[in-house]
């Protein structure tokens, strides 16, 4: 039976409809995890919101956007201070977030007058800002506040000023997956060639669903510089919110991050004509086959090769010297949705670890047909899966490092597991080929932690077991 | 035997590629044919026809995947262009089978994106 | 009017205003909302995990922010509010929350039912609910008790402060009932760090004072052991809420944290109630023992006065040499504001500048402290309430000259982009190490705290080359 109902599910038995256990010659058209379902409540699930979907992981990140949320403080302050994604304009996106500071008579009255005069403030406090995306939060989509009324009466007042409306309350949808949905659709149908870009490139894309963590995007734009291709508009790492409104002239659209941001290229292609190209941009093996698809499309092949083998000489010795170290070493993922097909492979390539457990927060059951397709055998497949069902699952499969987010990471520290942050990172970027090697060698540090084994020792122990001398390389 | 090297070529699209579990059913068909059409031409050594944006992208996705068959398959070297189609269209079977029609995931005939 | 030409300062006497933040929307809040509070006292419980009633973000980004903060994981469940619920109410799924978790955690025994401004707003009728959850409860799991505590605290009222306030009474008032009288003091600090948690129990334990403190939350700094056991949690049993009501009296440490609920336990279970400044600096600390000597009758020990005084050995070797007349912002909680206030000014500090926030504004009006921060200042002070951090970063960039800042690590960058140096205090305080485990209360926590202040300003005046040789010879 390869759905697994695991024990500490017992009494919630439609559990074993989100984890399987891939066993030989097995599918994904046999056995699919059930996946953006509502979650069942007090299983101290590790989903996040609609909102935070919208705001925290793709609106926040433009680096010249007011990001108004209208609503309690809370919301605001909740999406601040939770993620890595830095700008080259000095991490305005990161330093700043604005709330209409909602209070019980604005439930009574409405919140219009409020959000109008918070976003006026807002321009006047920060008067080189001229873009700002408004978001709805539970409360003002219970009381009906019209934010796209309140939008346009700002823009009339200002004609310098442009803004966006997201209407995206946290219990919409299931997960933050439905923010990502609601983002998207509505930055096409509004925004999209409401501006003309400036050409500077005969090649030109969108490179779409990468969020600059840690300078991914930064990262990966070095490639593109190299290559001559002129990326339109990143959506979203270091964006800006005009560059968003020229998506419509790019020549390609390149995704990342097909769950995030695939709505957006998919309605790029249905109402511009523009191909969508999936990529994976982590690991060695998938960036040179990334960079030789994107070459391929603009005919500039030659170039590809030589920016592939300028980075094999450079960054492919290191990351030989993590794999000989790494080789064999078992990895649990337990992140949002797409970087489980992302790494599974690409970790079991370019670093030889085999990956005995996924979990995702708010992955589709498309993502589950990609990482089983990926995947390996043995390995659990789990959707939205929660604390008791990871400790259980830790301890059939007993990883050597878990990639998570920091809460979990300080859970399974008490359990003498490393962590990586997979949302985060520790120390990044991760994308391209020195990303890769960056991610090796945080792996690497994390395995081959002495404190593992100290962490084991009883010092009561009458016969102590002896601890390895040597545990780490001069690398 | 015809069934091993649709094995391998089947085995190969779903490790290694994207573009056959796009979000819905007539992405994903649409991306199997124009793949495999330019796998076929670049197996087969034709010129493949590069004028649209679909063609180009198509292109691209191909040529990934005819040079990593061509290094790991050393059947394909040795087979006629007749075989390359059979084995092409098995293969094409065999995607929209998988991802297409035995597919449980609920989404894949929604309307809208 | 003197001989000299030299100008006469006006000698007016030093102003301590008041002023409400004047714009309608926040930039940069300074406090969480109401829920997040709530789940702050949940997890002070032994046994215990909150459910929050909303969105799973309420939940996840809370329990995220307190992994920032403690670098532990602490126990919260979401009722997962979806659409449906927003139109058809969302009862059952506090009911189908309670009973997973009964089922899955046999150990648990306290589930404070926590609101949102949605459910808030829906309306959802938790009181009802939990009665229709206990009969459920006495069904399925017969002999079992499981306290289900009510906690309305809607997003749009208040902040994180009185959500902590409103989860606390409402567990007390749901688990407290009257017994045998214990002879044991209530000691309610208020929100603060497990170091001061410490070092509470240690003065009382000198005292000979037999105390609980409520929260005791002494293990959310928890070890990482042979055996692999998680003692993340709060060490507060359900038997010490019970007899909270017993006590002899309840000490408040913390008048908008921890007030309401010693109020709570006079008016109902006629148990004292002792509010004191919360005891950060000297003199705070001193009205705090001194009341707690009063109330139980015994001495204040001599290892307690020689802390006292290694403490002010140290600041004196601080005050009037580095500290003297620089201009200090403080923003936080208002109890540690207001104490920490008072603290800058025993060590010659100039608090010009205090913000602290929610909606509270005729409340604060009528806290003495402020009447005696006036009292005592030579220097003007400017107390914005309903602060957000927008408040601090423009009168900086108005021209505001401060020496130091000392808040919680969401008003980093106003201190890195400025180039102040900047203190850490309060929650969270995510991006220095190690800061959870030590007290900021008492003598002790006065002393570490201005040995804090001072290493900073040290390292200050040597990377920005501000004569740095003072220290070549201290």
């Amino acid at each position: 039976m390869p759905m697994v109902l695991l024990k500490c599910d017992s009494d919630i038995p439609e559990r074993q409809k989100h984890i399987y256990l891939k066993g030989p010659n097995e599918d994904s058209t046999e056995f699919l995890p059930v996946a953006n379902a509502p979650t069942i409540p007090g299983t101290l699930s590790e989903r996040g919101c609609a909102f935070c979907g919208a705001k925290l992981v793709i609106g926040g990140v433009l680096k010249d956007t007011i990001q108004m949320i209208h609503g309690p403080l809370g919301c605001a302050y909740d999406t601040w201070h939770t993620k890595r994604y830095p700008t080259d304009n000095g991490h305005f996106n990161m330093k700043y977030v604005w709330s209409t500071d909602m209070k019980e008579s604005h439930v009574v009255f409405g919140g219009e007058k409020r959000l109008e005069q918070s976003m006026h403030e807002a321009f006047d406090e920060m008067p080189e800002i001229k873009r700002m995306i408004v978001y709805t939060t539970c409360p003002t989509a219970l009381i009906g506040d019209d934010v796209k009324a309140v939008a346009r009466k700002v823009m009339k007042d200002r004609p310098d000023v442009d803004v966006f409306t997201v209407e995206c309350p946290g219990f919409a949808g299931v997960s933050q997956s439905k923010g990502h949905h609601v983002l998207n659709i509505g930055w096409i149908n509004e925004k999209v060639a409401t501006l003309e870009p400036e050409i500077t490139s005969e090649y030109t894309m969108n490179f779409i669903g990468d969020f600059n963590i840690q300078g991914d995007t930064q990262l990966l734009q070095t490639y593109w510089d190299r290559l001559g291709i002129q990326v339109i508009a990143h959506f979203t790492g270091n964006g800006t919110y005009d560059a968003l409104r020229g998506m419509h002239r790019a020549q390609l659209n390149v995704v990342n991050c097909a769950r995030s941001s695939g709505y957006i290229a998919n309605e790029l292609k249905k109402q511009y004509g523009i191909p969508r190209l999936d990529i994976d941009s982590w690991g060695f093996n998938y960036m040179a086959e990334g960079i030789r698809k994107i070459c391929a499309f603009f005919g500039i092949e030659e170039k590809g090769e030589a920016l592939i083998a300028d980075e094999y000489t450079k960054w492919k010795p290191k990351l030989d010297w993590y794999k000989e170290r790494l080789q064999g070493k078992k990895m649990a993922i337990w992140t949002g949705g797409p970087r489980l097909w992302h790494w599974t492979k690409s970790v079991e390539d370019d670093l030889g670890i085999q990956v005995v457990a996924m979990s995702s927060k708010f992955g589709h059951e498309e993502d589950f047909e990609k990482v089983i397709a990926r995947g390996q055998e043995g390995t659990y497949y789990i959707d939205d899966g929660n604390e008791l069902e990871f400790f259980e699952i830790l301890d059939l499969v007993k990883p050597d490092v878990v990639f998570t987010g920091p809460r979990v990471g300080e859970l399974i520290k008490k359990l003498h597991i490393p962590y990586v942050n997979g949302h985060g990172y520790h120390n990044g970027p991760y994308m391209g080929f020195e990303g890769f090697v960056n991610l090796a060698r945080d792996t690497y540090n994390a395995v081959y932690n002495p404190l593992r084994h100290l962490a084991g020792v009883d010092i009561r122990d009458a016969n102590p077991v002896a601890l390895p001398v040597k545990i780490r390389e001069a690398a | 035997m015809m069934e091993d090297k649709i094995d391998d070529l089947f085995d190969y699209v779903q490790v290694r590629c994207l573009w056959q579990f796009f979000s819905r059913t007539w992405d994903r068909q649409e991306n199997i044919d124009g793949v495999l059409g330019k796998a076929y031409e670049l197996f087969t050594g034709k010129e493949p026809s590069l004028k649209t944006p679909a063609d180009k992208l198509y292109y691209a996705d191909a040529k990934s995947m005819v040079s990593d068959c061509l290094a790991s398959f050393p059947w394909i070297k040795q087979a006629s262009e007749a075989e390359i189609r059979q084995v092409l269209d098995g293969l094409k079977v065999r995607l929209v089978e998988n991802v297409i029609t035995k597919s449980t995931n609920r989404e894949l005939t929604h309307h809208l994106y | 009017m003197s001989d000299c030409n030299c100008e006469v300062a006006e000698n007016k006497p030093a102003e301590v205003k008041l002023v409400p933040r004047e714009r309608a929307g926040i930039i940069n809040p300074m406090y969480d909302c109401q829920p997040a509070g709530a789940q702050y006292a949940g997890i002070g419980v032994k046994d215990c995990i909150p459910l929050v009633h909303g969105g799973q973000g309420c939940t996840m980004f809370v329990r995220l922010l307190f992994a920032q903060h403690f670098k532990e994981n602490f126990d919260v469940a979401s009722t997962s509010l979806h659409e449906d619920s927003a139109v058809f109410g969302g009862v059952k799924r506090v009911e189908q929350g309670v009973m997973v978790l009964a089922q899955r955690y046999p150990n648990l025994r306290v589930i404070p039912i926590i609101t949102t401004c949605s459910t808030e707003i829906i309306g959802d009728d938790i009181e009802g609910t939990i009665r229709l959850c206990q009969r459920a409860l006495a069904e399925a799991f017969p002999g079992r008790t499981i306290h289900l505590a009510p906690v309305h605290t809607p997003s749009f009222k208040g902040s994180h402060v009185s959500g902590y306030a409103e989860c606390m009474k409402s567990m007390v008032k749901t688990i407290a009932k009257k017994g045998e009288p214990t002879g044991k003091l209530n000691v309610f600090p208020g929100w603060v760090n497990p170091g001061d948690v410490m070092l509470l129990k240690e003065y009382l334990s000198k005292m000979e004072v037999d105390a609980t403190v409520f929260m005791d939350t002494e293990d959310f700094d928890s070890p990482m052991l042979p055996g692999k056991t998680i003692e993340t949690h709060g060490r507060t049993t359900v038997e010490d809420i019970e007899d909270s009501a017993n006590a002899i009296g309840s000490l408040s440490l913390a008048r908008y944290e921890s007030g309401s609920t010693t109020k709570l336990l006079a008016d109902q279970f006629s148990v004292p109630d002792y509010p004191v400044d919360t005891p950060y600096g000297i003199a705070n600390t001193d009205a705090m023992l001194r009341k707690i000597s009063e109330i139980t009758g015994k001495p204040i020990p001599e290892s307690l006065v020689r802390e006292r005084g290694i403490a002010l050995d140290a600041l004196a070797d601080l005050a009037h040499m580095f500290f003297a007349n620089k201009k200090v912002a403080i923003f936080g909680h208002p109890d540690l504001v207001f104490g920490l206030a008072k603290f800058c000014m025993e060590v010659e500090l100039e608090p010009v500048l205090l913000l602290i926030g929610d909606d509270q504004g005729n409340k604060y009006k009528k806290d003495p402290r402020i009447a005696e921060l006036k009292a005592a200042a030579d220097f003007d002070i400017e107390i914005v309430h309903n602060a957000d951090l927008w408040e601090l970063e423009t009168r900086i960039k108005k021209g505001l000259k401060l020496d130091l800042i000392m808040g919680h690590s969401k008003g980093r960058y106003v201190a890195i982009d400025a180039n102040i140096p900047m203190v850490r205090v309060g929650f969270p305080t995510f991006d220095r190490a190690g800061l959870y485990r030590k007290p900021t209360m008492g003598y002790k926590g006065a002393m570490e705290l201005a040995e804090t202040i001072a290493n900073t300003i040290f390292a200050h005046m040597e990377y920005t080359r501000n004569k740095e040789w003072i220290l070549n010879t201290w």
